[in-house]
């Protein structure tokens, strides 16, 4: 491994959830359960059907284009791209290559791995429509066409990343910006995302910079998650080194492999002497459209803060610490819920403390998602303000949190059920001193011979409130009737 | 470029079509004829420096599609009126292997 | 009393009047369709129980009409006269379709074609060769065979036909009919079966230049399902019909029609051209201008292969969606390509498979340059050419074919030098999305010829009323074929 160096590219499928109708056509763009439900006769290429562009795909194309630096086209095109599977009805793919450019081109990401900036320059963005999904059964397969023409975006990299974990950093780092600049969900267990990866392996010490030197490049096809990315990265290194020392290297043809999830290995496909000639041909039914400047602009502006902006607020304004700050912003689910907290009247800082200290490690628990989460914005500030109205102690608000998670029941409720709502009623409290210290004049005459005899009428006070008093509200009264006397 | 009966079968094949001996010695004959009308094409003057025209109006002015439902999705009845082998709600296909 | 020789005018003056009702005109027209199916074979669907429907303002209401096999028709058999669809029922009708049917437009049949407009002979239809009814031994021409010859035959006023390379002129002129069809866009293409899609034309075949335009008129206007539609709706075609031509300037072109350039040509084509002439006198005689203009012939040498490579490669594409998967007889076999090879093998013409596998060719990586994008280079020279006569003339007219319908019989066709220009020239109306029209302009051997003009685009008026003009001042308005009558 040391005497090598991985170069590896990534071509990122993300589907456009955020749209209301797919990308050629006006069927719904919507993930549901029921096969063939949101299907229009674009979608299946009945004879005579024509794709019709969606604008707000090609927005959302435009915006992920200009927040990776990428340069946009003045005219926009598409492309057909022919070959033959059941998964696709026209039996091409409307996309775009690379001639006439597609919606972005030569960009770049810089993104944290460990602690460490890196940067992937970005070949090219393209906006595209994705394929029908296939069921495999025993003996047939079925074709469910709801995913057909729902727009797809597809990022390639060049080869910059060199480790699985760079890799799986650079994807994290990408999700996050489509669900930042409101493009995706990115949720690959909906197989929102979808994963080519090349991977070749060069020795060290040669100049990374000529593609000469680069390795034979090995195309992995449909790894569907992070996870996937980082074995098949991995395995791949390993396959390939074990050809090096075997000395069989260089008998490896270019080729595209596919990652098997069963196995956890790559299964070789088709080499390069057999890669599909796609006969792509610009789309004669989509006109060339021109992209103009004030629409560029209008979406330039339109793009929110994404999470570096907000974790440089959260820790320059609201004084988290760096690390609080990336664990909250890293899903934008999660930042969302805490500056809905905020807006709330939460404080920063205890807000986030709940978020890092409770509830993150209880959705890793319990594999769920925020939006998932019985505990609304709106509870946690309820149960932050009774304790610092000081209705509840700080300790006993954990066992609250706690029971609200475990029974999915309201902060009030649980308090109410415990039973651990604090006595903080000064008249309640001065009620049980008067006749304990009335019951008392010797002690009350040690107390002032210097003797310690208030730890007593403390302890007789929590006895007869089962320990539910406030003990600094207690100590005070106790203290305050002590002196009258 | 040599035009062979392998490279004519080959590129069906692709179509997922197949020829008989007498229309792939058709197209054989037709490639020819192409090749030929081709090379005065190619022929013309300063022809690598004109811009392919793509589609049939040039600067067309149109607008993009607004983003929203207006009931294109269609009755799965209607969509499967015409398939001849499906099941519950899907299409039935030959087993796909990857 | 027959109607359906009449023209759409008349017989909408006698229907608002109640002198015939709509139920009698459909009895007519089925009895006709008969007869010419059973000595033409002009059909593959005649809708025996078609009902007549109310009259109202529109022209075209209650009258009845013929659609060609490749317009998609809700509840109606479109086969694109191919055995791959040779089943298929549409659930939705082609817009031209709806709008004519808003207009009160009667469908009595699905007209024969060429197999998916492939051919242009009128031979190639998977329910057998269409006959002209004019001389039984002689074809149609196509791909609108079937229109043609019904139209031709007094089946009815009017049929759609649509138009890649000469579709709907061609067959008019070897019908002694109208075929007209307007700038690419003006009618939408949703639901016409692609052939390629940036050469096809939607149009019309009728008997009068005024009929032409009434029902263009019924079936154009932009459509949100075709990106390629424009707003006509300041259009009026009919309303703007007008014989004052006097100072339009036309012209001819020197290497198409001169005889010169034909020295061995047949004596059909050399009447034809003969009669070509006395045309031009004729537009001279009614105030038009007319010069006879050069274009390089290096250009009109390229015509016919720049057709067949942007043509033949287009149709590869468009028609791979044909697979047996989703419409079209199903196709056992053990796995996916052999099910999808068999029904295409077993389901295309010979022709077809054949031009899919040159436009196939054509597009591959290594060969697109050369062959696909210099066509479509070339095609730009070529309407760049014609886009210049229009800087200077309202219109180019030129002759049909090279003389009237051909043989059934190939072998009794005489082949001659040059005659591919006189064959292939209306194709460029198609490369630059011109309105073009063709009206008979004699009889040569008993049989009809035709004469074409073609516009600038979105300039239809104009060339309907040239048309218009000229058609007036010849005896060939509203003929009906000999044979069947």
């Amino acid at each position: 491994m040391d005497n090598y160096v991985v170069m590896i590219g990534l071509e990122m499928h993300c589907e456009i959830s955020e749209t209301n109708t797919k990308v050629f056509s006006g069927a719904k763009n919507e993930y549901v359960d029921v096969p063939n439900s949101n299907v229009s006769a674009v979608d299946m290429a009945f004879p005579g059907v024509l794709p019709v562009v969606n604008k707000k795909a090609v927005e959302h194309a435009l915006k992920i284009s200009m927040i990776l630096g990428c340069t946009q086209p003045e005219y926009m095109y598409f492309e057909r791209k022919n070959y033959y599977y059941p998964d696709m009805p026209k039996n091409y793919q409307i996309t775009q290559e690379t001639k006439p450019i597609p919606v972005g081109i030569y960009g770049s990401l810089k993104f944290d791995c460990k602690g460490e900036e890196k940067t992937v320059r970005i070949n090219n963005i393209h906006l595209e429509e994705d394929a029908a999904s296939l069921d495999h059964y025993e003996t047939f397969s079925t074709v469910n066409y709801n995913r057909a023409g729902v727009p797809l975006l597809e990022l390639v990299t060049e080869p910059d990343i060199r480790s699985a974990d760079e890799a799986v950093a650079f994807l994290e780092t990408m999700r996050c910006i489509y669900q930042y600049a409101g493009i995706s969900e990115a949720d690959s267990r909906k197989g929102q995302i979808r994963c080519d990866v090349n991977v070749s392996i060069m020795e060290k010490g040669k100049d990374e910079s000529d593609p000469k030197n680069w390795g034979t490049k090995v195309e992995v096809k449909n790894v569907n998650s992070f996870g996937g990315v980082r074995d098949a990265i991995n395995y791949e290194i390993e396959r390939q080194i074990e050809l090096k020392e075997n000395g069989t290297y260089d008998e490896m043809e270019q080729q595209t492999r596919r990652w098997d999830e069963d196995t956890f290995t790559t299964i070789f496909m088709r080499s390069k002497v057999d890669a599909i000639d796609y006969r792509y041909f610009v789309e004669p039914n989509i006109p060339k459209y021109k992209i103009s400047n004030e629409w560029k602009e209008s979406i330039r502006a339109s793009i929110p803060k994404l999470a570096n902006e907000r974790k440089e607020i959260y820790m320059n304004e609201y004084g988290l610490s760096e690390y609080d700050s990336k664990v909250i912003v890293k899903d934008k689910s999660i930042s969302d819920y805490y500056e809905e907290t905020l807006k709330l009247g939460a404080d920063p800082k205890i807000s986030a403390n709940w978020l890092t200290s409770v509830i993150l490690g209880h959705l890793n628990k319990t594999e769920t998602t925020i939006n998932e989460l019985f505990l609304t914005p709106n509870m946690l500030v309820d149960l932050m303000n009774m304790v610092s109205s000081g209705k509840i102690s700080s300790k006993q608000s954990k066992e609250v949190m706690y029971k609200v998670l475990e029974e999915e029941k309201e902060p009030k409720v649980i308090v109410k059920e415990l039973g651990v709502e604090q006595i903080s009623d000064d008249k309640t409290i001065r009620d049980i001193v008067i006749p304990l210290l009335d019951e008392h004049p010797d002690l009350i005459e040690d107390h002032k011979k210097g003797k310690n005899t208030f730890d007593f009428f403390v302890g007789q006070v929590m006895k007869a409130t089962r320990g539910k008093a406030n003990p600094s509200l207690t100590s005070q009264i106790i203290r305050e009737e002590m002196d009258k006397r | 470029m040599v035009f062979t009966e392998e490279l004519v079968d080959v590129l069906a094949d692709k179509l997922l079509i197949g020829l008989t001996r007498e229309e792939n010695k058709m197209v054989l004959e037709e490639f020819e004829s192409i090749d030929s009308d081709n090379k005065k094409v190619c022929e013309i003057d300063n022809i690598e420096n004109v811009e392919p025209m793509t589609h049939c109006l040039d600067d067309f002015v149109y607008e993009l599609r607004d983003d929203e439902y207006k009931g294109d999705n269609e009755d799965i009845d209607d969509l499967l009126s015409n398939c001849d082998d499906y099941i519950d709600t899907e299409i039935k296909v030959p087993k796909v292997v990857k | 009393m027959e109607y359906m020789s009449k023209g759409i005018k008349e017989i909408h003056d006698d229907l608002k009047s109640g002198k015939v009702t709509s139920e009698e005109l459909v009895n007519e027209s089925l009895k006709k369709a008969h007869k010419v199916q059973d000595k033409c074979n002009a059909f593959v669907t005649i809708i025996d129980d078609a009902k007549g429907v109310d009259v109202t303002d529109s022209l075209l209401s209650g009258i009845p009409c013929g659609i060609k096999d490749n317009y998609s028709t809700k509840g109606i058999l479109s086969t694109g006269s191919s055995n791959t669809l040779k089943d298929y029922i549409p659930f939705f009708d082609a817009t031209a379709i709806t709008n004519l049917k808003n207009n009160g437009a009667v469908i009595i049949g699905k007209c024969t074609m060429d197999e998916f407009g492939m051919g242009g002979t009128g031979t190639t239809a998977h329910t057998g060769v269409q006959k002209n009814p004019w001389d039984l031994s002689r074809m149609c021409a196509g791909s609108s065979s079937g229109s043609a010859a019904s139209v031709a035959s007094g089946v009815y006023p009017y049929a759609t036909g649509s138009d890649t390379g000469d579709s709907i002129r061609k067959p008019a002129a070897y019908c002694g009919i109208v075929g007209y069809k307007p700038t690419y866009g003006m009618i939408s293409r949703y639901g016409l079966f692609a052939f390629a899609s940036s050469l096809d034309h939607l149009g019309c075949l009728t008997r009068s230049v005024e009929d032409a335009a009434i029902v263009v008129d019924a079936m154009k206007g932009i459509d949100k399902k075709d990106m390629t539609s424009w707003d006509s709706s300041n259009i009026h075609l009919y309303e703007s019909l007008s014989s004052d031509v006097k100072g339009k300037k036309l012209c001819y072109i020197k290497e198409i029609c001169d005889p010169g350039n034909y020295p061995d040509a047949s004596e059909e084509t050399k009447q034809h051209l003969d009669n070509f002439y006395k045309t031009i006198e004729l537009c001279k005689k009614i105030g038009m201008e007319v010069s006879e203009v050069s274009i390089d012939k290096k250009l009109l040498d390229a015509l016919g292969s720049v057709y067949n490579i942007i043509s033949c490669a287009e149709a590869t594409s468009n028609m791979s969606n044909l697979t047996g998967i989703i419409f079209g007889p199903r196709v056992n076999a053990d796995n996916y390509e052999d099910m999808m090879k068999k029904y295409r093998t077993e389901g295309f013409s010979s022709l077809i498979k054949r031009r899919f596998i040159i436009g196939s060719y054509v597009l591959q990586a290594q060969n697109k340059d050369r062959y696909f994008n210099n066509a479509q280079r070339v095609r730009r020279l070529l309407v760049d050419a014609w886009k210049d006569l229009y800087k200077e003339y309202d219109a180019v007219i030129l002759p049909v074919g090279s003389g009237p319908a051909k043989y059934l019989d190939d072998s009794k066709n005489k082949k001659f030098t040059n005659s591919n220009i006189l064959e292939e020239h209306l194709q460029i109306g198609n490369f630059g999305g011109f309105p073009s029209i063709t009206i008979p302009n004699g009889f040569i051997n008993n049989l009809p010829v035709g004469v074409n003009i073609t516009g600038n685009c979105y300039d239809d008026i104009n060339v309907l009323n040239i048309a218009y003009a000229l058609e007036s001042e010849m005896n060939y308005k509203g003929q009906i074929a000999k044979e069947v009558k």
